[in-house]
C-alpha cells in the first residue's frame, strides 16, 4: 500500500505480513483478490461506523452529517486502507474498477433516502447518488495524494453541504452543514 | 501490394504512425504486454525509427498521453467557448469529450491502461481534472452570491463524473456514455443554479452539434492555428469586463551564464514542443550551447526542468514577497502581491506556462515542488484574519486561504493554456476584489479592486 497497486508483488505481501507464500494462495487467489479482499473489510467498516453515527440522531439531514462526520474520521484514522481503496482503485486500472464501484454502491442507498424527504425526489437523476459518493471520494483521492490526510476532517461542511444540496437545496443544505455532528470519537 | 490502410499509415508522419500502433496495441494487450517490438511490427517500422522519436515504451506512452491530453483540452476549451451561457458551454463541454470516446474506442481504452505508467500519467490525467472542474466552477458567476458555493463543489463534480465514464469505457460501454450527459450536466447545474435548473438538464437531448450553435466557421477555422480560439470577450463576463491593453516590461530574464542559458532555452523550447516534446537538442540549439555543455550542468531534460522550475519560482516568490511587503496596509499590500506576480508572468509568458501549466505534467517531482509553491502563498492571505471582527471571522472557514489560491491560479492557468499569458495583468482588479472580499466584504474588496496603480 505504500508503493502503489501496480508496484507491489504478492513477495512484497508475504514478507510484510511475516507469512509464507503459500499461506498467501490459501486464502487468496492472486493480489488483485487480496486488494479486494483489504478493501472489502475497510468499506465494511467504514459503513458499520456511518451507520453507527447515523442512528444516533433522527432526521436523514442530520444522519447525514453525522455520518460523514464519522466516515471523514475514519478515513484520517486509516489513510493506508483508504489510499488502497480509493486513490488505487481510480489508477489501478481494469482489474480494480469492480472493487471502485463495489465501494461506491455501498453507500449509495444511504443517500437514496434522502428523495424520501426532497419534494422533487423522484424526478431527482438516476445517477445522482454515485455522483454524491464518487465526488466525496474525489475529494478524498485528492487530499490523499497531497498528502494531507490531517485536513481530511475539515472538509465535512463542505462535502454535507455538497451531498444535500440536490435534494434539500442549497440554503438548508448550508445551514444543516453549519451544525456540528455528534463527534465521531463516541462511538 | 500494399492494402489501403497500410498505405495511409506509410503516407502519415513517423511519430505519428508510432504513436497510433501504440494506441491501437495498448488497447488490445493492456500496458504491461505492449512492447516496442509490437508497437513497430504493428507501424511497418524499424527499431532506430522508434529511437529517433522516444526513449522508450514508457517515454512512448507518455508522450502520447500527454498530448492526447493537450488535444482534449483544446477542443474542450473550443466546445466552451462555441456557446454564450454558462450551462450551454458545459454541456458543449460533456458532449465533446463522450463524442470522443464513444466513437474512439481505442482511445478511450488507451486514457485507461496509460495509468498502469504510473504517478507521472495519473499527474497527468489530474491536470486535465483540474481544468475541468474550473469550468465547472465558472458557474458561481451565475449566482447573486459567487461565494456561495464550496470550491470542492466543482472538483467532486468533475471527479465523479471521471468515475462513471471511467468505469463505462473499462467494461466496454462507452457506446451508453451519451446517456449519462443529461445526468452528469443535471448534478452539475443544481449546485450553482438550483435543482429545478438541474432537473430540466434532463429533459434534454445528448447533442455534440449543438457546440456549434454559434459562429461555426469561425470556431472551426480556429482548429488549425493548434491554439483555442479565445477571445477576451470570449471569457465568463468576470474576466471580459476588464479593459485590454499590456505592459510592456523589458526581458528581465536577463541570461548571463551558461547555466541560466540552458533554463531560458529549456523554457523556449517547451513552449514550443510541450515539455514532452521537447529533446535536449531543442534545449541546446535554444540555448546556443554545445550538448556536451548541456551535460556538463544537467545529467537529464528532467533535472534541467527541476532547475528551471525552482529557478522560475524563486524569483516569482522574490517578486511577490517584494510586493506584498511595500506596505503595512494589509489589503494594498495583498494588492501589491498579486499586482507583482501577474506582472512577471504577464513579461515572461515562457516561463510562465512552465511553472504554471507544464509543471503539472512534468512528473511527480515536479508536482510535489508545484504543490509547496503554491501552498506558499497561502500564509499572505492568512494575515488578512488578524484584528477582523468575530462576525468576519465566524465566516471564513479553515481553508478558506488554500481556496483563494487554488481559485487564483485556476483562472491564471486557464488563460495561459488559453495561450493569453501576456494579457494576465487585466485579471489584477478581479482576483484582488475576489480574494478580499471574504475578509472585507464585497463593497470595501471591489473599492480596493477598482483603485488605480
Amino acid at each position: 500500500m505504500e508503493k502503489g497497486y501496480r508496484a507491489v508483488t504478492v513477495a512484497d505481501i508475504v514478507r510484510r505480513a511475516g507469512i509464507a507464500r503459500n499461506t498467501f494462495y490459501e486464502n487468496f487467489s492472486s493480489k488483485e483478490d487480496c486488494f479486494l479482499a483489504a478493501s472489502e473489510f475497510a468499506v465494511k467498516e467504514a459503513l458499520r461506523r456511518v451507520v453507527d453515527a447515523a442512528s444516533k440522531v433522527d432526521s436523514w439531514p442530520a444522519r447525514v452529517n453525522a455520518g460523514l462526520s464519522a466516515f471523514l474520521h475514519y478515513v484520517s484514522s486509516e489513510p493506508a486502507l483508504a489510499r488502497t481503496c480509493i486513490v488505487e482503485a481510480l489508477s489501478a486500472g481494469p482489474a480494480a474498477v469492480d472493487r471502485y464501484e463495489r465501494s461506491i454502491q455501498a453507500f449509495v442507498p444511504l443517500f437514496r433516502m434522502g428523495r424520501k424527504v426532497s419534494s422533487k425526489g423522484e424526478e431527482l437523476p438516476t445517477t445522482l447518488e454515485e455522483t454524491i459518493v464518487g465526488g466525496i471520494f474525489w475529494i478524498l483521492y485528492q487530499r490523499i495524494i497531497m498528502g494531507q490526510t490531517e485536513q481530511i476532517e475539515e472538509l465535512l461542511p463542505e462535502l454535507v453541504e455538497f451531498a444535500l444540496t440536490p435534494y434539500l437545496g442549497a440554503e438548508s443544505a448550508k445551514r444543516i452543514a453549519a451544525e456540528a455532528p455528534p463527534t465521531p470519537t463516541a462511538s | 501490394m500494399l492494402d489501403l490502410e497500410t498505405r495511409e499509415r506509410a503516407a502519415s508522419p513517423e511519430r505519428e504512425r508510432i504513436v497510433e500502433a501504440l494506441i491501437e496495441i495498448a488497447a488490445e494487450r493492456g500496458y504491461a504486454e505492449t512492447t516496442v517490438e509490437l508497437i513497430l511490427e504493428r507501424a511497418g517500422l524499424d527499431r532506430p525509427a522508434f529511437d529517433r522519436h522516444f526513449r522508450g515504451k514508457y517515454d512512448c506512452f507518455l508522450s502520447a498521453w500527454q498530448e492526447m491530453n493537450e488535444g482534449c483540452m483544446r477542443e474542450m476549451l473550443e466546445a466552451y467557448n462555441s456557446q454564450d451561457e454558462w450551462p450551454d458551454r458545459l454541456r458543449a463541454v460533456a458532449c465533446e469529450i463522450v463524442e470522443r470516446l464513444s466513437n474512439d474506442a481505442d482511445r478511450a481504452t488507451f486514457a485507461v491502461e496509460v495509468l498502469a505508467a504510473g504517478d507521472a500519467a495519473r499527474a497527468r490525467r489530474d491536470m486535465t481534472m483540474r481544468v475541468i472542474a474550473s469550468l465547472i466552477d465558472a458557474g458561481r458567476n451565475e449566482m447573486d452570491d459567487p461565494e456561495s458555493v464550496p470550491h470542492t463543489t466543482a472538483e467532486a463534480l468533475a471527479g465523479s463524473a471521471y468515475g462513471q465514464v471511467y468505469a463505462k469505457v473499462v467494461r466496454g460501454q462507452a457506446d451508453e456514455l451519451p446517456n449519462l450527459v443529461p445526468q452528469l450536466m443535471s448534478a452539475a447545474v443544481m449546485p450553482y443554479l438550483g435543482i429545478d435548473a438541474g432537473l430540466a438538464e434532463l429533459s434534454r437531448d445528448f447533442d455534440p452539434s449543438a457546440r456549434y450553435g454559434r459562429d461555426v466557421a469561425k470556431k472551426s477555422s480556429s482548429r488549425k492555428s493548434g491554439e483555442p480560439n479565445v477571445a477576451a470577450d470570449d471569457y465568463p463576463p468576470e474576466l471580459a469586463r476588464l479593459p485590454p491593453g499590456r505592459h510592456g516590461l523589458p526581458r528581465e530574464f536577463v541570461v548571463h551564464n551558461q547555466r541560466e542559458r540552458l533554463i531560458a532555452g529549456l523554457a523556449e523550447a517547451i513552449a514550443e514542443n510541450g515539455y514532452s516534446g521537447t529533446t535536449i537538442a531543442h534545449i541546446t540549439r535554444h540555448a546556443a550551447v554545445s550538448r556536451r555543455t548541456f551535460y556538463e550542468h544537467f545529467s537529464s531534460k528532467d533535472e534541467c526542468f527541476v532547475a528551471a522550475y525552482d529557478t522560475v519560482m524563486e524569483q516569482l516568490q522574490e517578486r511577490v514577497s517584494a510586493g506584498f511587503e511595500s506596505t503595512d496596509d494589509w489589503p494594498h499590500a495583498v494588492r501589491a502581491g498579486i499586482s507583482a506576480m501577474l506582472e512577471f508572468l504577464a513579461a515572461e509568458p515562457h516561463l510562465a506556462r512552465l511553472c504554471m501549466v507544464e509543471a503539472l505534467v512534468a512528473g511527480p517531482v515536479v508536482v510535489e515542488r508545484y504543490d509547496a509553491a503554491i501552498q506558499s502563498f497561502v500564509p499572505y492571505f492568512q494575515t488578512g484574519r488578524e484584528g477582523r471582527p468575530p462576525e468576519v471571522l465566524a465566516r471564513l472557514s479553515p481553508t478558506t486561504e488554500e481556496a483563494l489560491v487554488g481559485g487564483m491560479v485556476s483562472l491564471i492557468s486557464r488563460r495561459i493554456i488559453a495561450g493569453k499569458a501576456e494579457d494576465l495583468e487585466e485579471l489584477l482588479p478581479d482576483l484582488v476584489e475576489f480574494t478580499l472580499t471574504p475578509y472585507l466584504g464585497s463593497e470595501e474588496a471591489s473599492k480596493v479592486a477598482a483603485e488605480k496603480d
